[in-house]
Formats: structure tokens, C-alpha cells, sequence
């Protein structure tokens, strides 16, 4: 065993690389780990049929798709082996910078009442309905520090759900004539609208350009590298430090531990030289390892790793390892643009938001954060944006769509989810990966609270286009469904008393002194925002918490 | 996996009533019949039996409806149109194989040709972005600077 390095780091995704930043400028030696290759622009094809906003046929990112499938539960208890481009998988970019590479971008701070929700409703029946074990204060710094590093646009005055202290770098998004309608509608509703935070550069950031508005964002790399995450700040700040190594297409196995059941190492599988189709088994030593995977590898990690001493898997003291698996129901209204307004096919798209139905709905837990959408790829509007009446063939679908295209418009809002204790991720029985290993197996399903609430917004999204003056309107029904996807978390949810979940309230594992996660899986509960930000909130503070320990 | 000369024709008529041309290039012009084909050779191997099964079903959906002279090729578009909305409607003339009912082959078609109409032209099936081009779409990539 090697011991070159203070830190491993399992996982080059947005909280890695940020972690890799902070701890190599301080001064630690880090091996980064990636499953996935650093990807140029070039490498990432522009495929409408494979990417990851659609994913028919395969995706942009992953390597050896066919080596690494999980198996799904579905509701009648039948397992299915997937690939990563079925939905089922729930899959994540795997490649550094993680799915900030081809992310949307949207760069929310939680609501503070979003760490405390089951002192604000109570926890529902067969919910697993918890408080985190830190607040919004805790986080809040680091919040401020993630929009200033890694470089987000937004209205400061008009984003007001979470108390700030200083403006965004960057000014916001530019408005669409489609998204003013909808600020217009908004206000004829007594609605606030306003312009919601993205992690692109509106303006020459941090020494990269800025957005050109292409049409092609969300689901495929950024053309002028104005798409950001740690791939292309704290990544570079690591490696500039030289203190970090980073081996990509490098898949982690097993965190190794010693006699005592700490963790002293991780084995992994990795090129025999950089370009080499050949894997080799390795494994190195540090003195900290830090898992970061996504919340479905991670919790399948630690699992791997179970020991004589801890048989059920690291952190899986008190059988919360792998539970309450969380993404976000995602209720969306259609309608169609009155003729006098167009959509102006200008990205990222993602231009109007109102937080009046994230906390406070009567009868309702919790609620979402409501927005219009991307601008879309043409297949995706042929596919989920026509009018339900419209003809799927012939010349009056061609027509439809020569006379929508330009007038579809939706809102949609991602769902604050009410745990489930058996929506998890376990390991399957009997698939294995290329090296053996048993894969992921998903099952469980949505807490009907969830759906509860679903509807409840998706009838206010119906409401925000009808107040605005769409022609035609229209949405189809939340349903019960295991919910991760890109958003995914919880697995490893962090508590102040080890018998509430995995880690501590700084992501170290209970009963570890210093194994650590730190990603989504840590997040009791998922707030009714995209996660992303609080993912790298978390991972500044667990590495400033590093920093600070001796 | 082959095509009989038949099939390639029924194929061809097919896409044709799916995507029609009219002011502008419909599936034929746009070469979906290309995609669909190099599809069927490549991701979807697997359903190339099947759909390819399909494809003589329809010629004999045609003979049961219109006589043993005609293909679906040599019907009159109306003529098409009708047929294939009875098959839409799950309402064949002629047994199809259980693994393979009307409908749900139909619709596959359907799918197949949009997805090669309105993907990225290097798909094949979206030649010279004429679907894109009558939509007002472009993704207007290029950079004043290259990302690295």
C-alpha cells in the first residue's frame, strides 16, 4: 500500500471537485478518484437522441454503459436489469465535474424551514419525515461562498425565501417575452416573481466567457465553457495547487478499514497506464477519505465495504444506510403561448420563478419552487409539449408542430419529497458489474404525502398559465413512483444521534473518525428547490470542517 | 438482419404517410428512411425482427382490404391514411403474430420517424435541418471562442 495522500476523495462530481479545491489549497495532499473521463466540449456529442435531457438511446457521458447496470424493483416487486439510459437507472453524468457538465444550472439556496420540516408538519405515517441536524444559518456562509466561487447569476433584491447577505457575482439570466408574460400573469395572481439563480456566467467570470443563449443547454456541454461547476473553478484551483491528483475511469471498490473498523484506505479498479483498456486492481491509503459519488453509489459503496466488524456496511449502524431515498416529483402544466407572444428559443430559458408556494400551502407538507423551463430541443417538444388531442402522424402533427413549436410554454417546479424509509438503494442479489461486484438495487416508491403535494402545485402551475392567458392548458396527474434521478439523495442522511442516521452533522460517518460522505446523500430532506447548491454548500463546509481538524 | 425489396418499399410508403411533405420536406426528402434503417442495423437490433415482420403485415393488410393486386405502395394516400388509422386503432383485417400487434407496431413506427425527423441531422434523418428549418430552430453552437 501506497500512503502519498492525506485525503481520497471517491468521486469527481460537483462536491469532489470542490472538496479537492478547498483541501489541496490547504495545504492536504488528495488523490481524486473518478469513475468517468474528463470530457472536453468535443468529446460531448451534441446527439438529440442521446444526451441527458433525453436519453433514448444511450447518453453524452457514460463510459462502458453496457459494464455497470442496476436492477429496478418495479411496483409489482419484478426486477428489471437497466442500462443508464433508461429512466429506471436514474442516472447521474458520470464523468468529472459529475452533472454540472450538462446541468441546467439552477443554483438554489434551500428555504430555512426546509431543514426543519418535521417540527414545521410533523411526520406523516410510514414517513421517515426527519429535521436536519444543522439550518439554514449553518449553511449560509457557504452558500455565499459556492455562488462567489463557483459563479452564479441572480437577483439578490428579488431572491428573499433565504436570508442574504451579499449580492450574486453575476447579474441574472435576461428575460424572455414568454417569461414576462408569465411575470405579468403572476402579478394579476398577486404572485412575486423573479428572476431565479443559475451557475452561468452572464458575464466574463473567473476567466472564462459567458453564455452565448444557444439552444441546445440543458443536457449537453456548454459551447463557451460558461456552464459552471467545479470542473472548471475549484478543479482547476486543485490541480493548479499540485497537491491533487486526479485518476480518472478509476472505480472505486471497497473502502478498505483496519482492525478497529476505521477506515485507513479505498481499493479501486484503474488504467494500467492512462489510455489503457486494461484495469488493474489498486488501493491507497490516506487518512481521510471522503465518499462522493451521488447518493445511489455512494450508499452502494458503503455497502460494499462491509466488515467483520460493521457486516451490514459502513455507517449502516442503525439500518439507515441506503434509505429515504429522495429525488423530487416534478409536476408540470403545458399550455400554448397567446399568438401575439413567442418563445425566443434563447438558452439557458429558465428566466421567471416565484417561492410563494414552497412553505405555507394549507393542508399541504411542504411545496415547491415554481419556473418556466428550458428552451427545448424539438424531438423533446414533439414528444411531451404538443397538445394531448394532437395527432401523433400525418400532416396535422407536422402542422402542430410547424404552428407550436414557437408557442409551447410550461411550469413546472421540483417537489419537496416526504421520505420514505423503503425507498432505497440495497445490493442485488445477483447482478454484478465488469468487476464483479454486486450493482445497485433500487426499489420502494413515493410516500403518498409527495403525491399530495404534487397535485397541489401542479394545480398552482395551471393556475400561474391560466392567470397569464394561455390558449390551451393542460397536465397529467402525479403518480407513486421511486423518485432519485439527477436530484437524488438521502441515502446516507447525517443526524446529531448515530441512531438517526449515517454521518454526523459535518457528513463523518457515525462511529468513524474519518470516513466522510458528502453529496446529496447526506440531505435529510431535499428541499422544494434543485439540490445543487446545497450539495456544494455542504462540501465547502465539510472541507473547511477538514481543514480545521488536526 | 435483411430487407426484402418489399419491405424497403412498404417502409418507404409508410414514412411517407407518417411525415408527408407538403410546403416542406416531409420524411422521404429529409432521408428519415435512412435513419430508420441504419437504426434498425444499429441501437434497436433487437426490435429489428419484429418491426421488420411488420412491414409485411401491411402489404398484406393492404390485400385484405383492396384485392391481390396492391402493396401499400401502390394505394392512393387516402387509401393509406385509412389503413393505417385502423391500425393506430387497433383494428387490423389480418392476424398479426401475438408478439407483434398492430397498434403498438404502428406507433413504434410513428416514434421512430420523429426521431429521426426532428433529431440533429448527423442522426441521419433530419437532412440539411429541413425539419428544423421549417420550425424556426437552430441550436446556434458556435462560440466567438472555442471551449477547451
Amino acid at each position: 500500500m501506497t500512503s502519498d495522500h492525506d485525503v481520497i476523495i471517491v468521486g469527481a462530481g460537483l462536491a469532489g471537485g470542490i472538496l479537492a479545491g478547498v483541501l489541496a489549497e490547504g495545504g492536504r495532499r488528495v488523490l481524486l478518484l473518478e469513475r468517468g473521463r474528463a470530457l472536453a466540449y468535443s468529446d460531448i456529442p451534441s446527439d438529440h437522441l442521446r444526451n441527458h435531457r433525453l436519453t433514448l438511446y444511450g447518453d453524452n457521458t457514460t463510459p462502458d454503459p453496457a459494464g455497470h447496470p442496476r436492477v429496478f424493483i418495479d411496483g409489482a416487486g419484478v426486477p428489471h436489469t437497466v442500462l443508464p439510459h433508461d429512466a429506471r437507472y436514474q442516472l447521474n453524468a458520470f464523468t468529472v465535474g459529475g452533472g454540472a457538465r450538462v446541468w441546467g444550472m439552477q443554483a438554489w439556496r434551500f428555504h430555512p424551514d426546509d431543514f426543519r420540516m418535521a417540527t414545521r408538519y410533523g411526520v406523516p405515517d410510514g414517513s421517515s419525515l426527519a429535521d436536519w441536524p444543522i439550518g439554514y444559518a449553518d449553511l449560509a456562509p457557504f452558500y455565499e461562498r459556492a455562488e462567489h466561487e463557483i459563479g452564479v447569476a441572480g437577483d439578490h433584491a428579488g431572491t428573499t425565501h433565504a436570508p442574504r447577505a451579499r449580492d450574486f457575482p453575476l447579474p441574472p439570466v435576461p428575460r424572455s417575452p414568454s417569461a414576462e408574460w408569465l411575470a405579468r400573469g403572476a402579478d394579476r395572481l398577486g404572485w412575486r416573481t423573479f428572476t431565479p439563480p443559475l451557475a452561468v456566467n452572464t458575464r466574463p467570470y473567473l476567466g472564462r466567457g459567458a453564455c452565448i443563449q444557444c439552444a441546445q443547454c440543458i443536457g449537453f456541454a456548454c459551447p463557451t465553457d460558461a456552464k459552471n461547476g467545479s470542473h472548471n473553478t475549484l478543479l482547476p484551483r486543485a490541480l493548479a495547487s499540485r497537491r491533487c491528483t486526479l485518476v480518472t475511469r478509476a472505480h472505486a471498490s471497497r473502502i478498505l478499514t483496519d482492525g478497529f473498523g476505521q477506515a485507513i484506505g479505498v481499493e479501486y479498479f484503474a488504467p494500467t497506464t492512462t489510455d489503457s483498456a486494461t484495469l488493474e486492481r489498486r488501493t491507497a491509503r490516506a487518512r481521510t477519505i471522503i465518499v462522493s459519488s451521488g447518493a445511489i453509489e455512494s450508499a452502494r459503496l458503503l455497502l460494499l465495504s462491509a466488515s467483520p466488524l460493521q457486516p451490514h456496511g459502513l455507517g449502516n449502524h442503525s439500518d439507515h444506510l441506503g434509505r429515504h431515498v429522495q429525488g423530487h416529483a416534478y409536476p408540470i402544466a403545458y399550455g400554448l403561448l397567446p399568438p401575439d407572444v413567442e418563445s425566443s428559443l434563447l438558452g439557458p430559458g429558465v428566466s421567471v420563478a416565484t417561492t410563494q408556494f414552497n412553505h405555507g400551502n394549507p393542508g399541504i407538507i411542504g411545496g415547491a419552487m415554481l419556473a418556466n423551463d428550458f428552451v427545448k430541443l424539438p424531438l423533446i417538444f414533439w414528444r411531451q409539449s404538443l397538445p394531448p388531442d394532437t395527432p401523433r402522424w400525418g400532416l396535422a402533427n407536422k402542422r402542430a408542430m410547424r404552428d407550436l413549436f414557437r408557442r409551447g410554454i410550461d411550469v413546472r417546479g421540483p417537489v419537496q419529497e416526504i421520505p420514505s424509509p423503503d425507498s432505497r438503494v440495497t445490493l442485488d442479489p445477483a447482478v454484478r458489474d465488469t468487476f464483479g461486484l454486486p450493482v445497485a438495487r433500487l426499489s420502494g416508491t413515493t410516500h403518498p404525502e409527495t403525491v399530495r403535494t404534487a397535485e397541489f402545485i401542479r394545480a398552482r402551475a395551471e393556475e400561474w398559465l391560466r392567470a397569464s392567458g394561455a390558449e390551451r392548458l393542460w397536465s397529467w396527474p402525479a403518480e407513486k413512483k421511486f423518485s432519485a434521478g439527477q436530484h437524488q439523495a438521502g441515502t446516507c442522511r447525517m443526524s446529531a444521534d448515530p441512531r438517526d442516521g449515517v454521518t454526523d452533522p459535518f457528513g463523518r460517518v457515525h462511529g468513524h473518525d474519518r470516513l466522510f460522505v458528502c453529496d446529496g446523500s447526506l440531505h435529510v430532506t431535499n428541499g422544494g428547490f434543485n439540490p445543487a447548491l446545497t450539495i456544494m454548500a455542504l462540501a465547502f463546509r465539510t472541507a473547511e470542517h477538514l481543514l480545521a481538524s488536526p | 438482419m435483411s430487407l426484402s425489396p418489399s419491405q424497403l418499399t412498404a417502409l418507404r410508403s409508410l414514412l411517407d404517410r407518417i411525415i408527408p411533405a407538403d410546403d416542406f420536406p416531409g420524411a422521404l426528402a429529409a432521408g428519415t428512411d435512412t435513419y430508420v434503417l441504419r437504426h434498425l442495423l444499429g441501437d434497436c437490433t433487437a426490435e429489428a425482427h419484429v418491426l421488420l415482420l411488420g412491414l409485411s403485415q401491411l402489404d398484406a393488410e393492404t390485400v385484405a382490404r383492396h384485392g391481390p393486386y396492391q402493396t401499400f405502395a401502390t394505394l392512393l394516400p387516402t387509401q393509406q391514411d385509412a389503413l393505417l388509422a385502423d391500425l393506430a386503432a387497433a383494428r387490423p383485417m389480418t392476424p398479426w403474430p401475438p408478439q407483434l400487434p398492430a397498434a403498438p407496431w404502428f406507433h413504434r413506427l410513428v416514434e421512430l420517424a420523429h426521431e429521426g425527423f426532428y433529431a440533429d441531422p448527423a442522426n441521419g434523418g433530419n437532412r440539411d435541418a429541413a425539419s428544423w428549418g421549417m420550425l424556426g430552430y437552430a441550436p446556434r453552437t458556435t462560440p466567438e471562442r472555442a471551449a477547451p
